[in-house]
């Protein structure tokens, strides 16, 4: 009898060991992803999380980052209110959203005839040198690109203005040009009407090359097969490209697409250098969402207004983006296979 | 309609040479099936005549017209895809109509032409789903009907049938045959399987490494197989073959095995020049030897029976080589005991070695 009882005991103190090791061995196992991902998490929170929602509360607070951080005073919604009623902000969004279309538009529909022209006369290695070469001005920094385009505009010795002089005087084509002497000295960069397409320009410029390696790398999935079947089917090239290829690069519209336009929302350097960081050129004619966005932050030191409005230019970029997302998703993530 | 020539017709990739100057004429309204081994040119040749890889060297007419600068479109061809090429973003409705659209036919037409090739096709209830959204099988059947769907000059089919299970090969084989009883058109059918090639066919077109073997009908190639290659590729199970040597004394020809064993047959102009010949034997017309039968009798053992139901397979030893016959009487026999097996002087093949 005492034995079974001992026994039993014996029996169930082991299983509560076991139970405890298992227990153990069950929250190293969970614990361990989060180790993995720690240095992740950690670099996320001090240089994401954190300065997000600082600026959540930066923006309900009037402050000169000079004063410290004693400086802060709570303002409520005042530097949203402010912010709404300044004709600048408008101003910066409308321009926004023109360089947005301007600059948009184009990259595309020079980047994918261009891209598909690449890819039906070069499949090989040469592919990877134009690859490359496209990249260039990608990688090129923003800042070194847009001084150069600076001196090129430039109105009294700029490369185009001469370009356009010397071709004014070329015999036959000279006749479309004939305009050009009297226009002299073109202002690029120092007349409302022709800054933002100048700046256009830049962006466009840097840009497109991007897109065609992106559309390049998707005319390259579309195999050789239906193409052939198209030809079968009594397809010209332009039919091919534009029943087959076309169709076929969806998925790679809808991301090139998102990328332009949230990259073209934030356009920044770009205006900053054309119109020499002076408050948006002429008659703010370049001044874009981010550029107001930092005047306000660091030219006049409102920080508390300077974080309402980057949240106002979230709202917009995340409206435009969905509203993308809304018309294209469907068709646009639908995977092929 | 038209007939397709080829002379002297070769491709090469690069230094690879894949197809030797091919001659052939397949006439206005024939099928025409191509077969051959893996790897032989096949598709090759198929592409070629359907403008989608030019020839190296030769001439390709249709109806007398020299077309090797023709486009696809303007050799007016329909072509079925070993690899379906269906397009991914259309619908099968869309991917059957596609030709037609392009062609500018008017979209109600377009639509009740597509529905009675769908209803052949048995792809009635698919008409709306992707490629992505069927099986091997129904897209093979969407290529077929992308291409029947049209009104070509002439039908390329490569290997429509391969990815289908027995029960529907046979029934789209049925249907094929039929369609092409109604309109007629010259058709040219890629396939590996000789048993599609024979029913379909009105001719067929033996290819061994870019080199046609033979050309005729199916009874022609079963009865008079020009080389050891096609008396092998055509017929089922395939011809035995063994090392002879040939003597023609008499009024009749010899054939010495290396085991001393001997068979006769008629002599005909066919018979090769040489004396070391290899002999073919078709499974299907070795029977098992009454006893008493002394007459082209080869004994041997036999090693394996494999019973199919209506028939049996033996396997039978023979000289260190294994023959197999077809046996209709179920004769019994038992497996590792000696075993004598008899043909028809006439039915025997002999090829130069
Ligand atoms: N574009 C090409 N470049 C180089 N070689 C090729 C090319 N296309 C085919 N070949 C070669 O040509 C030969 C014939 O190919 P083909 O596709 O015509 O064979 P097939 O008879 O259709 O074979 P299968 O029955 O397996 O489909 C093969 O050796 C193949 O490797
Ligand atoms: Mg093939």
């Amino acid at each position: 009898m005492t034995d079974v009882t001992s026994n039993s005991a014996a029996a169930a103190s082991l299983s509560a060991e076991r139970r405890a090791r298992r227990r153990k061995r069950a929250f190293r196992k969970a614990l361990m992803p989060w180790l993995f991902i720690s240095p992740y998490l950690v670099l996320f929170l001090v240089f994401t999380a954190f300065p997000l929602l600082f600026s959540v509360y930066l923006s309900f607070q009037e402050w000169n980052p000079v004063t410290g951080l004693s400086g802060m005073s709570f303002v409520g919604l005042a530097n949203y209110a402010q912010a709404i009623t300044d004709p600048w902000l408008w101003k910066s969004l409308y321009n926004t959203v023109w360089l947005a279309i301007a600059t948009g538009i184009p990259q595309h529909v020079i980047a994918i005839p261009i891209a598909y022209l690449l890819v039906t006369a070069f499949r090989g290695s040469f592919r990877h040198l134009y690859t490359a070469t496209m990249f260039i001005p990608f990688i090129t920094s923003t800042v070194a690109i847009s001084l150069i385009f600076y001196t090129i505009y430039s109105s009294n010795n700029g490369i185009l203005n001469q370009w356009l002089l010397g071709l004014s005087s070329v015999p036959v084509i000279g006749a479309l040009f004939a305009w050009v002497p009297d226009a002299m000295p073109i202002r690029w960069l120092g007349s409302s009407d022709l800054l933002k397409p100048a700046i256009a320009m830049v962006v466009i410029w840097k840009y497109t090359g991007f897109n065609i390696v992106i559309y390049s790398a998707g005319f390259l999935t579309v195999s050789k097969d239906l193409y052939d079947a198209a030809k079968v089917d009594g397809c010209n090239a332009w039919q091919q490209f534009w029943h087959v290829a076309l169709p076929m690069i969806r998925p790679f519209i809808f991301f090139a697409l998102t990328l332009t336009i949230i990259g073209n929302l934030q356009l920044f350097e770009e205006p900053f250098i054309l119109t020499a960081g002076d408050s948006g050129g002429v008659s703010q004619a370049g001044l874009t969402a981010s550029y107001y966005l930092y005047l306000v932050g660091w030219e006049w030191l409102e920080m508390g207004s300077a974080a309402a409005i980057s949240w106002i230019l979230f709202a917009f970029i995340a409206l435009a983006t969905s509203v993308h997302f809304y018309f294209n998703a469907r068709e646009g993530l639908e995977g092929h296979n | 309609m038209a007939s397709v020539e080829l002379k002297d017709l070769t491709k090469s990739f690069g230094d690879l040479t894949v197809l030797h100057n091919l001659n052939l004429t397949v006439e206005e309204g024939e099928f025409v099936a191509l077969v051959g081994p893996s790897g032989c040119g096949k598709s090759t040749l198929l592409r070629i005549i359907a403008g989608l890889e030019e020839p190296t060297s030769g001439d390709l007419t249709m109806d007398g017209q020299w077309v090797n600068d023709l486009s696809p479109r303007e050799r007016n061809i329909a072509m079925v895809f070993q690899s379906y090429a269906l397009y991914p973003h259309m619908t099968v409705a869309d991917n059957m109509g596609f030709n037609l659209r392009i062609s500018g036919m008017g979209k109600a037409e377009i639509k009740q032409r597509v529905e009675e090739t769908a209803e052949i096709l048995n792809l009635s209830e698919l008409m709306s789903r992707k490629p992505s959204q069927l099986s091997g099988g129904q897209r093979q059947r969407v290529a077929m009907g992308r291409a029947l769907v049209r009104n070509p000059d002439v039908f390329l089919f490569d290997e429509p049938l391969s990815n289908l299970d027995a029960k529907l090969r046979v029934q789209m084989r049925e249907e094929i045959k039929r369609l092409h009883k109604r309109v007629r058109t010259t058709s040219i059918y890629v396939t590996h399987d000789q048993i599609e090639a024979m029913t379909l066919a009105d001719r067929i077109v033996i290819l061994h490494g870019g080199h046609i073997q033979q050309v005729g009908t199916p009874t022609e190639l079963y009865r008079n197989p020009a080389n050891v290659f096609v008396a092998g590729f055509i017929g089922s199970p395939s011809m035995n073959f063994l090392d002879a040597t040939l003597s023609t004394g008499g009024d009749r020809a010899t054939l010495s095995l290396k085991d001393g064993q001997t068979l006769h047959c008629p002599l005909s102009d066919r018979l090769p020049a040489e004396t070391e010949v290899t002999v073919g034997l078709r499974p299907e017309h070795l029977l098992v030897a009454p006893s008493g039968a002394n007459d082209n009798v080869l004994h041997g053992t036999l090693e394996l029976l494999e019973p199919t139901g209506a028939q049996n397979h033996l396997r039978v030893s023979i000289n260190g080589s294994t023959l197999t016959a077809v046996d209709n009487t179920l004769a019994s026999v038992t497996v590792d005991q000696p075993v004598a097996l008899t043909i028809e002087p006439e039915k025997i093949h002999v090829f130069a070695r």
